[in-house]
């Protein structure tokens, strides 16, 4: 790994053991740039969670983080990563679930009381429900608020805003009225796999001859995004850890060699002394006081 | 000459060869003032000078920190830069206080409890509009759950632009709106 | 009946005449008075807009007299939407919501995520670069306890050490200023090393700063509040919470230290540098709100100690990594070279790719583990980024930890929790 990222310890047989200790309802376990990603079936999930808190060799402690991702093209759309946390093998994970609008995910605010909060926001924010947790109210977005404002087709801008009604002495809500839309440019390169059709160029070939080009981009996205590296993170990853076997600096006291690399013009750096060296004699400037042109 | 080393504020005097650097204050003025206090024992001014000498100098902020803004908020508040020699102190309660400091993102969820301590201010109450997320949205503008402007809201006198405004720059405001209050020239606002 | 709810009066049997009885008020439990009801417990609404509350905090607190029984806390009051927001926007557009996220240490929540993104990429960084963000991450924690420290005091009802803590916090955004031309909001760290370059004067500045004022003014704040009797009986045994309780609630930085466990994600899951830097993780022994305060305070010390250690040991160096696919170019080199021109144009509109993949990244913030889980798909903009607050879980803690305490504990629960509510929201 090159990158300066937290280094915590290697995944080692984390797989193997959770694999060991899952079971069936473990779907998928991978480890990708690095992290292990376990992908375990909903039904299954509650087991699975005690299983890797209390396993000896696994021992995560600790729930961080519960995250929902929205992929609106899959069937079960949405994801919801648990980050846990072991703090005595100094080790992440995360534990990925798939669901849909319908299917509860069983709660695990029995095991961790913490989750409580965390799964009211995947909650407000993705409307993935949430089976046994007792307080599954909204938490982030106002009261009375509709829609989950995170997953990919509610509008980044919403559908209502706010304004003080001089007529009903409040505050009321009212639909969007923006003076000026938000400024989104398309950066997809029609040489690197653009899914649309250029001005110009529909008439140049017939629907027979090009199909999937007639028929628009299926679910595209709500915001244009640029083309697609072809890599994934976790080959960069690996190909650069053929190249180069840098480990990173482990003690302290590691001495190192400073290295001067570039001068002074090029960083920005300023000098030590920068009026070391007296200006050049200007005759066209007669020297006054010194005290600024306000003195 | 070489550089002068000082330590502490540079002196304000006025130069001997009679340079208006630094504009002495009108004695003659005081002088006057000062001989009819002792003469008469009262003053005779008018009511409306009397009001806004009043209202400029005693500015009572109700603190409505949001969001990042409230940190310079403090700020202009502590030694360095203390609000307080124009007197101009905070004030937790809305009833109390003659102007408020709106400092931050206004989110939906929180409009209503503004529009509530403005309503429970006494008249006359001012509004400064701090910082670009009040002023109109500024980062946020587009999200989903900002109110575009304080100004939807509650009708504001003073919008300090920054994102966040220097503590200076709120001080600024603040004398602005001192400013904006002697020259509106009437007992009601 | 007693018009203070939760204080019972005792039954008047010592009375003579049933009718005065009547008139004061006083209820015999045969005969109660029609219209009266008992009421045991009544609710208080804390915040929105209350000056102890940090921000924007409403807690729908459930009293029995001045005893807290339940804990209410509604959140949301700042929900701006960035994690909405950040789809839309570049990777480096979306950095600057990262300052406005915890505005009291911004540069540590540019920490977290530079980190994710350059874990993405799998670029290097110059040795120079991660010295001057560890340098940074640093002075950013003095300035966040300055600031926690200070209201924290003046929460529990001393106002002087807090004019001191401001003094130095102001001397902190001079020095932010000086190196990134911002006072708050700085955007200094960028994937792949930092912005732009410290003058040399501004690290003797801060060396300087370090020796002597630094010490003064804290030493001497800090001595006015740790062995003050008055500041112990608010704090001490205030919020007691166990290990197990601090794990199972999903607690991180000084709240979790003071509750005894040993957890410092600088020390266990070093980043850029902070494995070379040699410094002490300070531990509470009884988990309460005086631990978490004490554990703050040493923490400053630490800090001023790598940051010492940053400035003997700082390599020169280039700022930034040279890969020209994601670092935009000097402006020296867009002079003289189309190519660089031509990328920098590039990095501004379109910006860069990254790889597709999924990166969980924390960094210990002053406030605790502040991590972003960001997926990317390949493109020029984050599919998804959340981020993991510090605030969600210690303040959902809050109900069980101020159960049992007398109302005027709260704000000191809360000063110690160190909540800000531009990252609990986001």
């Amino acid at each position: 790994m090159r990158a300066p990222a937290p280094a915590y310890a290697a995944a080692g047989d984390t797989i193997a053991m959770a694999t060991r200790a899952i079971g069936a309802g473990l779907v998928d376990a991978v480890e990708l740039v690095g992290e292990v990603q376990l992908h375990v079936h909903r039904d299954a999930l509650v087991p699975a969670m005690i299983a890797l808190r209390d396993t000896p060799g696994l021992e995560y402690q600790q729930l961080m983080e519960i995250a929902g991702v929205d992929y609106p093209q899959r069937a079960e759309r949405f994801d919801v990563v648990y980050n846990l946390l072991s703090l005595t093998r100094n080790h992440r994970v995360q534990v990925h679930v798939a669901t849909d609008e319908e299917h509860p995910i069983p709660s695990v605010t029995g095991i961790w009381p913490v989750a409580g909060w965390l799964e009211r926001e995947v909650y407000d924010l993705y409307g993935v429900l949430f089976e046994g947790n007792k307080d599954l109210r909204r938490i982030l977005t106002d009261y009375g608020f509709r829609g989950h404002p995170l997953r990919k087709d509610f509008p980044m801008t919403g559908y209502t805003e706010l304004r003080y009604s001089e007529e009903e002495k409040r505050v009321v809500y009212q639909p969007v009225q923006l003076a000026q839309d938000f400024r989104t440019f398309d950066f997809l390169s029609p040489w690197e796999g653009a899914e649309y059709i250029l001005p110009g160029d529909e008439k140049a070939k017939p629907a027979s001859a090009a199909p999937a080009a007639a028929s628009p981009a299926p679910a595209a996205l709500p915001q244009d995004k640029g083309a697609p590296t072809p890599l994934s993170a976790d080959q960069v990853r690996k190909a650069d850890a053929e190249g180069s076997a840098k480990e990173a600096p482990k003690a302290s006291s590691e001495p190192y060699a400073k290295t001067t690399a570039d001068s002074t013009a090029d960083t920005g750096k300023g000098s030590a002394e920068p009026d070391a060296t007296p200006k050049p004699a200007d005759p066209d400037v007669i020297p006054t006081a010194g005290k600024g042109q306000n003195q | 000459m070489g550089v002068e080393l000082h330590s502490g504020p540079v002196e304000l005097k006025a130069r001997p060869d009679g340079g208006a650097a630094v504009v002495a204050p009108d004695q003659e003025y005081f002088d006057s003032l000062n001989g009819e206090l002792t003469d008469k024992g009262f003053l005779v001014t008018s009511t409306e000078e009397l009001f806004q000498w009043a209202r400029t100098g005693s500015l009572w902020w109700m603190t409505f920190g949001l969001a990042c803004c409230a940190v310079e908020m403090i700020h202009v508040n502590m030694p360095r830069y203390d609000l307080e020699r124009f007197g101009a102190a905070p004030r937790a309660s809305p009833r109390q206080s003659d102007v408020m400091i709106v400092a931050g993102t206004l989110c939906n969820k929180m409009a209503p409890a503004l529009r509530k301590v403005y309503d429970q201010m006494s008249e006359p109450k001012y509004v400064i509009s701090m910082g670009s997320c009040a002023n109109g949205g500024g980062y946020y503008h587009y999200s989903y759950s900002v109110v575009r402007g304080c100004d939807r809201i509650v009708p504001v006198d003073i919008y300090v632009p920054g994102c966040p405004p220097t503590a200076e720059a709120l001080l600024y405001g603040v004398m602005q709106l001192q400013r904006k209050i002697r020259r509106s020239g009437s007992i009601e606002r | 009946m007693s018009h203070i709810p939760g204080v019972e009066v005792a039954p008047a049997t010592t009375t003579v005449d049933p009718y005065v009885d009547e008139l004061l008020g006083v209820q015999s439990p045969a005969h109660p008075t029609e219209g009266d009801v008992t009421i045991q417990n009544y609710t208080i609404n804390f915040g929105p807009q209350h000056p102890a509350a940090h921000g924007v905090l409403r807690l729908v607190l459930e009293l029995d007299g001045e005893i807290i029984e339940r804990v209410d806390p509604h959140v949301g009051l700042l929900h701006r939407g960035t994690e909405k927001l950040i789809e839309y926007k570049t990777y480096a557009q979306a950095l600057p919501y990262f300052d406005r996220l915890d505005y009291c240490s911004p540069m540590c929540m540019e920490h977290s995520y530079v980190l994710a993104v350059e874990k993405l990429l799998d670029i290097e960084v110059p040795l120079r670069a991660q010295y001057l963000r560890v340098f940074f991450a640093e002075l950013t924690r003095i300035s966040n306890h300055m600031l926690n420290l200070g209201s924290h005091v003046m929460d529990v009802g001393a106002m002087t050490p807090n004019l001191w803590l401001f003094e130095i916090r102001e001397d902190c955004l001079n020095f932010f200023e000086r190196a990134s031309g911002a006072r708050m909001h700085h955007n200094y760290m960028r994937p792949g090393g930092v912005h732009q370059d410290v003058p040399l004067k501004l690290l003797t500045d801060i060396a300087d700063w370090l020796d002597t004022r630094l010490p003064r003014l804290f030493e001497d704040a800090i001595s006015l509040v740790a062995d003050n009797r008055i500041f112990k009986q608010r704090n001490v045994d205030i919020a007691t919470v166990s290990r197990d309780d601090a794990i199972a609630w999903g607690f991180s930085g000084p709240m979790i230290r003071a509750a005894g466990i040993p957890w410092d994600l600088r020390k266990q899951q070093p980043y850029d540098v902070y494995a070379r830097m040699d410094f002490e993780v300070p531990v509470g022994t009884r988990g309460d709100c005086y631990d978490r305060f004490m554990v703050r305070v040493e923490e400053v010390r630490q800090s001023a100690r790598i940051m010492k250690q940053c400035l003997a040991e700082m390599p020169e160096g280039p700022i930034a990594s040279d890969d020209r696919k994601v670092v935009p170019p000097k402006r020296s080199e867009m002079k003289r070279s189309m190519e660089a021109l031509i990328h920098h144009f590039k990095l501004y509109t379109e910006g860069y790719h990254v790889p597709a993949g999924e990166v969980y990244v924390a960094t210990e913030s002053p406030k605790g583990e502040f991590g972003v889980f960001l997926v990317s798909d390949g493109t020029n903009k984050p599919y998804r980024c959340k981020i993991r607050p510090t605030a969600f879980s210690h303040l959902q803690a809050a109900d069980f930890m101020s159960r049992g305490h007398m109302l005027a504990d709260t704000t000191a629960i809360l000063g110690a929790m160190d909540i800000v509510f531009g990252e609990c929201d986001r």
